[in-house]
């Protein structure tokens, strides 16, 4: 509060000015609350300065009492609202003094609840399964222990195919029967059949799963991984169809600025048969170990179901046709996350399931 | 696949450079992988005429030799054994530099100067080669520039050739492709043969006695051959094609397999007894040492060629030891022929023996260019070989394979690819890789192109080959990307997956790392865990072909996963884990083929749980934890039947351990892992787990229900009941709620102490009640009797006595 003039009508009253410059002399010397308390008793306490002035108006002569009474409130009224001021004020300061006895070392590291997570697999599958679902696809499950006849037969690949040799098989012992016909599925694929088989069409599935290899592991490879298997069968289906779904499924997964290119290929139970590259993630196509200096890393293989396929399953490939496309889940995980060893994905290194 | 671009500049004119051709190549469907460039660095080399060779002085494995270089002559000094006057070599001057970066120096080698160096083939960086210098052909002219003599440097495409591409196999055939890439005629070999008045006929009889497995046998007679090495050019393509040089008969035979695709066989004429050849099925136990020197049993569906003595080839694999061609063979019996591919890969796949041979014969080779091959390499073995070629082929014939005619329909091939096309169009891009047109017709109103297709392309059988044909000559980049109308069609979960989301969801919330660990486990596991197998199944499946015992049983739980997990991560000083992992285990079905394959979440805790962080107290995760965790499960699926009871499990602690159920039936266990098992498995002590049925989760999972929030205050009364320490609190919870009635809305245990005040065989349980009612502000007066109500029902049924 600064010192501030007396106001017009209370300079004029000598007693009543001296006891505003008073109360204005005080208030200032007071440097904490307890002593602006001190400050209100004197003034406004029941036998304060200002309080006995009030009460001695009675005894005034009548002219006056109008006039002392008037101004005499007129003080008290100032009196109330300086005081209150100057405690709000040295309020604020005495708290913010105690506040900063409070200070935090604020880089010490907070207190969480740990959170766990979901295997990187895992939320790749779920990413693609969302992408498809938004396509309008259902997803889909099947055996992992499977027979020949849905892995390979009726997948067109008949026993004495090449294309066999390309896909070691494990193979499987039933414990209650001799059966040389139990594997461990080496592409989801097999789902397509038994959807199929149990499903008349339309159809739009994805079938995320597990699928097995005789491959000794190494950085690239893993006698079990995952895969994401992909059918549509409808009416009017054409290899356009299969290209602009993948391409938005690619662009999803790696970014609206790839390069995809589709390039002829053969798989036994499609045709015409594709391999879907998108440009190198690493190098973005200029060329890179990752790459193997190709500027294209080869994400899918996929093509128009093969009318064979229809035959097993009873559909009429006249009246409909479809596409089916298989990518690894690992393969992404790798290419996606620079994750240099597939290895490290069953290892479950905590150290490396913390990071995703 | 090995393509070197010049040999294939004899069969086709490119016009364009080598990544060029790759890339029509990769993106009509046949992958170049990379592209390799041979022979670089080979400028500056000269070719020089040995004039004369004498002994160093002073060392007897080096010679000093006089080298004509056109004109000039050098003084080299070589260490090779097999330099000699009069062969063309190539020479090195002074200050050239070879491939590998070595310099040519002016040399004094054991006091005589050396003005060059003859070079081998490693040396030059071609081949391997190293046991001695290289010997040019003799036609070559002095002093010419090796580069140039040697056409190198080459480069050679490395090639994915696909399953269904066998045509691709040879030269020939991928000239064909890149012709039709390219918009280029394809030159075809010569099949000129000069050969000699007297006729084979006589000389030769073939009998094919399982023409199921043989559909055509011809034989060529080349007598008179010289066997020695083969000229540069045959030896330079036969290695740039990976295949390594022989002799010049052998090399002919590789080489024209190379070229056309057929593979052929040179047998000594004269090891085979009475040239008498006879193609039959293996009988038991008969047996042939291939060439390799491996002695072989024969099943009884391998095809032999034979004689008449006995076997002398394993047909389409690889030929015989004791028929083979040698350096003194002069009569060459050449056998160019076609076998059943699925044969072929039987007897390959189990002997263990793939050979160039069978990798073409398992795939498909035409059966009607078996003459043209043998012709060509009879002229070859003409001109290379100084043989004479006796008049005709001997060919056995029994079943002749024609050429397929298929109807393509122009409108359909355009449909199923999404483009619009014209017959022509079609049928130009077909002529392009050599099918004929019959013609067009039109057919129910559709417009239909008729083609034939040669035995050359064994992969084209029905329409839908053809359309793929059509559209990756035609090109797939050109056709326009566009998504299936789905509007029959909504996506989603079904409630199951959805639940399976949240359950994963719920875990990883829960604090805990998802784990996938392998379907296939090592049977030790089983052991260790339940050696009588009380709990696990005894009847376990198992791979038949394992890659190690490691991974060689199918998994009947996820315990063994999780476990080895926790030990990979211990051995690595990860001491504080909690994992979960939702995987299939496979259990025996009855008398089905296929196993049940049950959905389970596995669940481990070890080590220091939730309080890391500076100041709190370390809490080790114990029962209590998992069981924390299996509750917030519970509760996120909204599960209200379900109960723990003890029970014991022969791989968990006795005393600490009990049977899931959930609306009655069991699903799953939870407990500590017994000590036994921990030491066994070298695992920490202290290992909290549980296994839980997904589907039966999954299927208790019921969605929530609004309860009413109370508008009026509760009353809550803390109470501590000392009872015996074998008194369940689950027990006393369950009295309690029971005397308390239906006011008591919660009871909630805060607090478990044992010690002198409660004496010894004793515990003290203490609860916070809470009772309140949705219509009114409840009194004393109303809580009261409830109050002692409970107390004194838990003092029956317990002897609890107030704390």
């Amino acid at each position: 509060m600064s010192r501030e003039p007396v106001p017009g009508e209370l300079a004029e009253d000598p007693k009543l000015g001296e006891l505003y410059r008073e109360l204005q002399r005080d208030l200032e010397a007071a440097g904490s609350l307890p002593a602006i308390e001190d400050v209100r008793v004197a003034f406004l306490g029941r036998k304060g300065k200002i309080t006995s002035l009030l009460q001695g108006i009675k005894d005034l002569v009548p002219e006056d009492r109008k006039r002392v009474g008037r101004l005499g409130n007129q003080l008290k009224g100032y009196a109330e609202r300086a005081l209150d001021e100057k405690a709000a004020a040295m309020g604020d300061l005495e708290l913010e003094e105690a506040l900063r006895r409070e200070a935090l070392d604020i880089s010490l590291p907070g207190k969480c609840i740990q959170r766990g997570s979901r295997h990187l697999l895992s939320q790749i599958i779920e990413e693609i399964e969302d992408i498809f679902i938004g396509l309008g696809y259902q997803v889909v499950e099947g055996p992992e222990v499977e027979l020949d006849y849905y892995n390979f037969e009726a997948l067109n690949t008949p026993e004495w195919h090449p294309s066999k040799s390309l896909q070691d098989t494990f193979y499987i012992e039933n414990p209650k029967g001799d059966y040389q016909d139990v594997l461990l599925r080496t592409q989801t694929s097999p789902v397509q059949v038994r959807v199929m088989e149990t499903t008349p069409p339309p159809l739009y599935v994805i079938s995320p799963g597990k699928a097995f290899r005789y491959d000794v592991p190494d950085a690239t490879h893993s006698p079990m991984f995952h895969q994401v298997e992909g059918l549509v069968v409808d009416e009017g289906i054409t290899l356009g169809d299969l290209k602009g779904t993948l391409e938005y499924f690619t662009k999803q997964m790696f970014g609206q600025e790839r390069d995809i290119r589709f390039r002829p290929h053969f798989f036994p139970f499609t045709e015409p048969s594709a391999e879907v590259d998108v440009s190198c993630i690493i190098c973005e196509g200029k060329g890179c170990r990752v790459c193997k200096g190709s500027g294209w890393l080869e994400i899918l293989g996929c093509g128009m179901v093969d009318p064979n396929v229809y035959k097993y399953v009873g559909y009429d490939e006249e009246s409909v046709s479809g596409f089916a496309f298989g990518m690894g889940v690992e393969r992404i995980a790798l290419l996606k996350y620079a994750v240099p060893d597939i290895r490290y994905f069953f290892d479950n290194d905590l150290r490396l399931l913390r990071q995703f | 696949m090995r393509v070197s671009l010049e040999w294939l500049s004899d069969y086709v004119d490119f016009e364009i450079d080598a990544q060029e051709i790759a890339d029509l190549l990769t993106n009509s469907g046949t992958e170049v992988e990379k592209i390799e460039t041979i022979g670089k660095g080979l400028e500056g080399f000269q070719v020089g005429l040995v004039l004369e060779v004498a002994s160093h002085p002073r060392a007897d494995r080096l010679s000093l030799c006089r080298v004509d270089i056109a004109g000039s002559i050098r003084e080299v000094v070589c260490g090779a054994p097999n330099v000699k006057p009069g062969i063309k070599v190539p020479l090195a001057a002074p200050g050239s530099r070879l491939p590998n970066g070595t310099v040519i120096e002016e040399a004094v080698i054991r006091g005589i100067s050396s003005h060059g160096m003859i070079l081998s083939e490693k040396e030059l960086g071609i081949s391997e080669e190293a046991s001695g210098i290289m010997v040019l052909d003799d036609a070559v002219e002095i002093g010419r520039d090796l580069a140039s003599v040697l056409s190198m440097p080459d480069q050679v495409l490395v090639v994915e050739i696909t399953p269904n591409r066998s045509d691709c196999l040879s030269m020939v055939g991928m000239a064909r492709e890149v012709a039709a890439l390219t918009g280029k005629q394809l030159k075809m070999p010569p099949s000129r043969v000069e050969e000699i008045a007297e006729p084979a006929s006589g000389l030769v009889i073939i009998e094919i006695l399982d023409p199921d497995l043989c559909s055509r046998y011809a034989a060529r007679l080349i007598f008179s051959v010289k066997i020695g090495p083969s000229p540069w050019w045959i030896r330079r393509r036969l290695q740039a094609a990976g295949v390594r040089p022989i002799s010049n008969v052998v090399d002919i035979t590789n080489y024209v397999m190379l070229e056309l695709g057929q593979p052929l066989h040179a047998f000594d004429y004269d090891l085979i007894e009475e040239g008498h050849i006879i193609v039959r099925r293996a009988k038991a136990g008969e047996t042939l040492t291939t060439l390799d020197g491996v002695n072989r049993k024969l099943t009884e569906d391998s095809l032999l060629i034979c004689d008449s003595k006995g076997a002398v080839a394993l047909a389409g694999v690889m030929g015989g030891e004791e028929s083979e061609v040698g350096e003194r063979t002069s009569r060459i019996l050449l056998e160019s022929a076609h076998f059943d591919p699925p044969n072929i890969m039987r007897t390959a796949r189990f002997q263990e023996l793939p050979s160039e041979a069978s990798y073409r014969f398992e795939r498909g080779v035409d059966p009607n260019g078996c003459v043209r091959a043998a012709d060509r390499a009879a002229e070859l073995m003409r001109e290379l070989a100084g043989g004479d070629v006796m008049a005709g082929a001997v060919d056995a014939h029994p079943r002749v394979i024609e050429p397929v005619e298929i109807d393509l329909r122009v409108a359909r091939t355009g449909k199923l690819i999404g483009i619009t096309l014209g017959s022509n169009e079609v049928a130009d891009l077909l002529r392009s890789i050599e099918l004929d047109m019959a013609g067009t017709k039109v057919e129910d109103g559709v417009e239909v192109v008729s083609v034939i297709v040669p035995t050359f392309r064994p992969d084209l059988e029905r329409e839908i080959d053809l359309v793929e044909e059509v559209a990756r000559l035609r090109g797939y980049q050109k056709i326009s990307s566009t998504l299936p109308l789905t509007s029959k069609n909504i996506g989603g979960l079904s409630r199951g997956q959805k639940k399976m989301r949240s359950i994963g969801r719920t875990m990883a919330g829960e604090g805990l790392y998802e784990a996938i660990t392998h379907a296939f486990i090592s049977p030790r596991w089983l052991d260790i865990l339940d050696p009588s197998r009380q709990y696990l199944p005894n009847d376990v499946f198992r791979v038949r072909n394992p890659i190690s015992e490691e991974f060689s049983v199918m998994r009947p739980s996820l315990m063994p996963g999780l476990l080895e997990t926790l030990r990979f991560n211990f051995n690595r000083r990860v001491t504080d884990l909690h994992l979960y992992e939702i995987g299939r285990v496979f259990l025996s079905d009855g008398d089905e083929k296929l196993p049940r394959e049950p959905l389970r979440l596995g669940c481990i805790m070890s080590g220091e749980w939730f309080h890391k962080q500076w100041g709190g107290e370390r809490e080790e995760a114990d029962f209590y934890t998992i069981k924390g965790v299996l509750e917030e499960l519970i509760g996120a699926l909204n599960i209200c039947d379900w109960d723990i009871r003890a029970k014991e499990f022969p791989f968990l602690h006795p005393a600490q351990s009990g049977l899931i159920t959930i609306e009655g039936s069991e699903a799953g266990y939870i407990g500590t892992l017994h000590p036994r098992v921990a030491r066994e498995a070298e695992l920490p002590e202290k290992i909290a787990v549980m296994e839980l049925d997904l589907e039966s989760l999954i299927a208790s999972s019921r969605d929530p229900r609004y309860r009413e929030i109370p508008r009026f205050p509760a009353v809550q009364i803390d109470l501590a009941v000392v009872v015996a320490e074998d008194s369940s609190c689950a027990r006393v919870e369950h009295v309690m709620r029971e005397a308390g009635g239906p006011l008591l809305r919660e009871v909630q245990l805060f607090d478990l102490y044992r010690g002198e005040q409660v004496g010894p065989g004793c515990k003290s349980l203490a609860f916070k009640l809470t009772f309140y009612a949705l219509d009114r502000t409840l009194t004393d007066e109303e809580v009261m009797p409830l109050r002692d109500s409970i107390i004194e029902t838990l003092r029956e049924r317990f002897e609890a006595r107030l704390r």
